[in-house]
């Protein structure tokens, strides 16, 4: 960690109070972005990786909220908490407005890629005055120079023909065109960082990988950092530099890309990687993760991984372990969360391993208190 | 010139429909029981012989194919026929009684659309708050309340309590103040028109502001859901640019096929609010045809009426192509 980050997470809550219970979707995730680097956020559905992406930007929709924790963008705060006079929490007075946050934060320095290019525009303005209102909101260009500009993001990412299709709505162009219209958005305002979530989901292999190669060009030409939320291990192994591995609110293991696929730290990151088919191993058959992940509603006691770890042993069950510094790489640290590194000296060793079967539900008996 | 050319078509395929309207209206109207002839002479004792005469005029003694072919063969050279009963031309009748009929269709429909929508947004923005749950009531109590029963009590009302309002008639701006001997200038005229119409205009809009309202809660709620809000937000709109600009448009696509399709219904009320309100418009000579089984009449009101809504469809149709991108003008086939 050589210079100050572009961004830093600290700690992150984010909860959604609904009739059910209190969902603790992002459970204290601390994370950094450099200038120019690519992070991934990789997770299984309902990890939280879409809800602390948000969180960046004070998205979350209602019910949810962020309930503690720190957000720091070039040394302004997005988000931050203090304890007022009568000990209850309050918001710092440092902390940027609404306002402040939509005007100066999103789109111009922070942009975003969403998931669906299907939904994502809207279906009855052209695409060019979609590009063109979002250039105009957060560039000072306007009128013909915001038209010129954004036909030339057109162009940048690929789409021919740009002065016609800038007239087009979106049902006429195809999916990874959509796409590729939503990261002329995110370029064109000119962010420091952008957030990627699942941009290649929905779009079939050969658009993912078209995408993923036009988003390595233009990373490189335009030096923006991205974060690159997804659940495929192969997308972070094309694209990331850095990767933060999330299981259910919470990251468990953070590393640079290739310390993360050679030294893997932590059971979970394992088990993501061999279920996973890979070119450079021949395996008869691809290894599933047993069990689904728990709700976050009410996380398994200690370690929430414990339930459908193989390496799960008694301790596992009582210690909720915070990520520690294990090994380092590139002068960046590798961050695991699991007693079973030296690190955190709980006593997995003697500990009684758990009895095979891994159990696939949530409800595991030792009550719900995961702190 | 696509959009030329869709309404072009669509106008060629409304010829088909208005067919069918005066076919089934000219049977329905003569297979009704009851004898005009008898009926007109109020049951005076006259000798058969006369009756026989009048019929052969009016060739009401021809067989049913023959009438409608001969009424068809008026029809298309924009002769509605004679009025046995008033003795009149059909099409006459019918515009001394158009515009009134319009002028009241038309105020309800404005006066739903503009408090509509506005209150729409309004409970959609505050989705399960106390002002969206009154304002649900207040359209489940429009939808279920007869418009004629509103009519009847903003009379007692306004009318006959308070004396705030006329009860009845209305004043036609395109007479001019010369034709009312107690209105001396154009101010006058339009503001004597206003009062005379809004009994009639919020009994007649009270179904279609409550239904409209309804139904646009539901599509701005679905609107403000939609990814491209969510992106809008990302990209640091303000939240009245998204509500009136990016969520709005999307939400309004059903709102103008409601609108469309439900003329039928407003012209339908418009028939008892003119008894209600006693004015003299196409719904009241319609009762009065039906009392009379004025044949010509019924047939020349049906028929302008289903004109007026096939063509309100056509004009849905063509706003909804020319504000919806995706919707095709059909030459892809």
């Amino acid at each position: 960690m050589s210079s100050e980050p572009l961004l830093r997470v600290e700690n992150l809550k984010t909860q959604f109070f609904t009739d059910a219970g209190t969902v603790r979707a992002v459970d204290g995730i601390s994370f950094e972005v450099h200038e120019g680097e690519i992070v991934g956020l990789v997770g299984e559905s309902g990890a939280g990786k879409s809800v602390a992406s948000m969180s960046l930007l004070r998205l979350v929709e209602h019910p949810g909220e962020i309930v503690g924790g720190e957000i720091t963008y070039r040394g302004e705060t997005i988000f931050g908490l203090e304890e007022g006079p009568d000990g209850e929490l309050r918001e710092r007075e440092d902390m940027l407005s609404n306002e402040a946050v939509r005007d100066r934060i999103r789109g111009n320095e922070i942009a975003v890629i969403f998931q669906d290019p299907m939904e994502s525009l809207n279906p009855v303005f052209t695409v060019g005055g979609q590009l063109r209102e979002f250039i105009e909101l957060n560039r000072d260009l306007s009128g013909k120079e915001a038209r010129a500009e954004a036909i030339r993001m057109l162009r940048e990412v690929g789409i021919p023909d740009p002065e016609e299709r800038y007239e087009e709505y979106p049902h006429q162009f195809s999916g990874g065109m959509r796409q590729r219209v939503l990261i002329a958005m995110a370029l064109a305002c000119e962010p420091s960082l952008i957030i990627a979530d699942e941009p290649t989901t929905a779009l079939d292999v050969t658009v993912e990988g078209q995408i993923i190669d036009l988003v390595d060009d233009l990373q490189e030409k335009y030096g923006t950092s991205f974060i690159w939320v997804t659940h495929d291990m192969g997308v972070v192994a094309e694209i990331c530099d850095r990767v933060n591995v999330m299981y259910l609110g919470e990251v468990i293991e953070q590393a640079p890309v290739d310390e993360l696929f050679h030294d893997t730290k932590h059971p979970y990151t394992q088990a993501l990687l061999n279920s996973m088919p890979r070119p450079d191993r021949t395996v008869g058959e691809l290894e599933p993760i047993e069990g689904v992940m728990p709700e976050a509603i009410s996380p398994p006691s200690g370690c929430r991984f414990h339930p459908r770890c193989p390496d799960a042993r008694e301790v596992c069950q009582r210690v909720h372990p915070e990520p520690k510094e294990v090994a380092r790489a590139d002068g960046y640290p590798h961050n695991a969360a699991c007693v079973k590194h030296d690190a955190f000296d709980v006593g997995y060793d003697e500990s009684p391993p758990l009895e095979a079967e891994p159990r696939l539900t949530a409800g595991t008996p030792g009550g719900e208190d995961g702190e | 010139m696509g959009l030329l050319r869709y309404t072009l078509y669509r106008l060629l395929q409304a010829i088909p429909v208005l067919i069918g309207i005066t076919i089934i209206t000219f049977l329905l109207a003569n297979l009704a029981p009851g004898d005009p002839v008898r009926l007109m002479l109020q049951g005076q004792e006259v000798d058969e012989e006369l009756i026989e005469t009048i019929e052969q005029r009016y060739g009401l003694d021809q067989p049913l194919h023959e009438r409608y072919i001969t009424y068809m063969s008026g029809l298309v050279q924009g002769d509605f026929g004679h009025s046995i009963h008033r003795n009149q031309p059909v099409s006459d009748l019918m515009l001394s009684r158009l515009g009134p009929t319009l002028l009241l269709v038309l105020s309800a429909y404005a006066f739903a659309i503009a408090t509509a929508i506005p209150l729409g947004i309004f409970a959609a923005t505050r989705r399960n708050d106390p002002a969206d749950h009154i304002s649900r009531i207040v359209a489940l109590i429009g939808v279920s309340t007869p418009s004629f029963w509103i009519g009847i009590m903003l009379i007692l009302l306004f009318a006959v309590q308070l004396g705030w309002l006329p009860s009845s008639g209305l004043v036609y701006p395109w007479w001019g103040p010369e034709a009312y001997d107690w209105i001396d200038t154009w101010p006058e005229l339009l503001y004597q028109t206003a009062r005379h119409l809004l009994l009639p205009m919020v009994a007649l809009g009270t179904l279609q502001m409550a239904t409209l309202m309804r139904v646009e809660r539901t599509q701005m709620i679905e609107s403000l859901q939609g990814e491209y809000v969510k992106l809008a937000r990302a990209y640091g709109v303000p939240e009245r640019t998204i509500l009136r600009k990016h969520a709005f448009q999307v939400a309004q696509l059903p709102i103008i096929t409601i609108i469309g399709l439900n003329l039928s219904t407003a012209l339908g009320g418009a028939v008892l609010i003119e008894y209600v309100f006693n004015i003299n418009g196409m719904g009241r000579l319609f009762i009065e045809a039906i009392q009379s089984l004025d044949y010509q009449l019924i047939m020349g009101i049906t028929i302008v009426i289903g004109t007026m809504f096939v063509i309100g469809v056509i004009i849905t149709d063509i706003s909804y192509a020319y504000i919806d991108p995706r919707v095709t003008y059909g030459e892809e086939e």
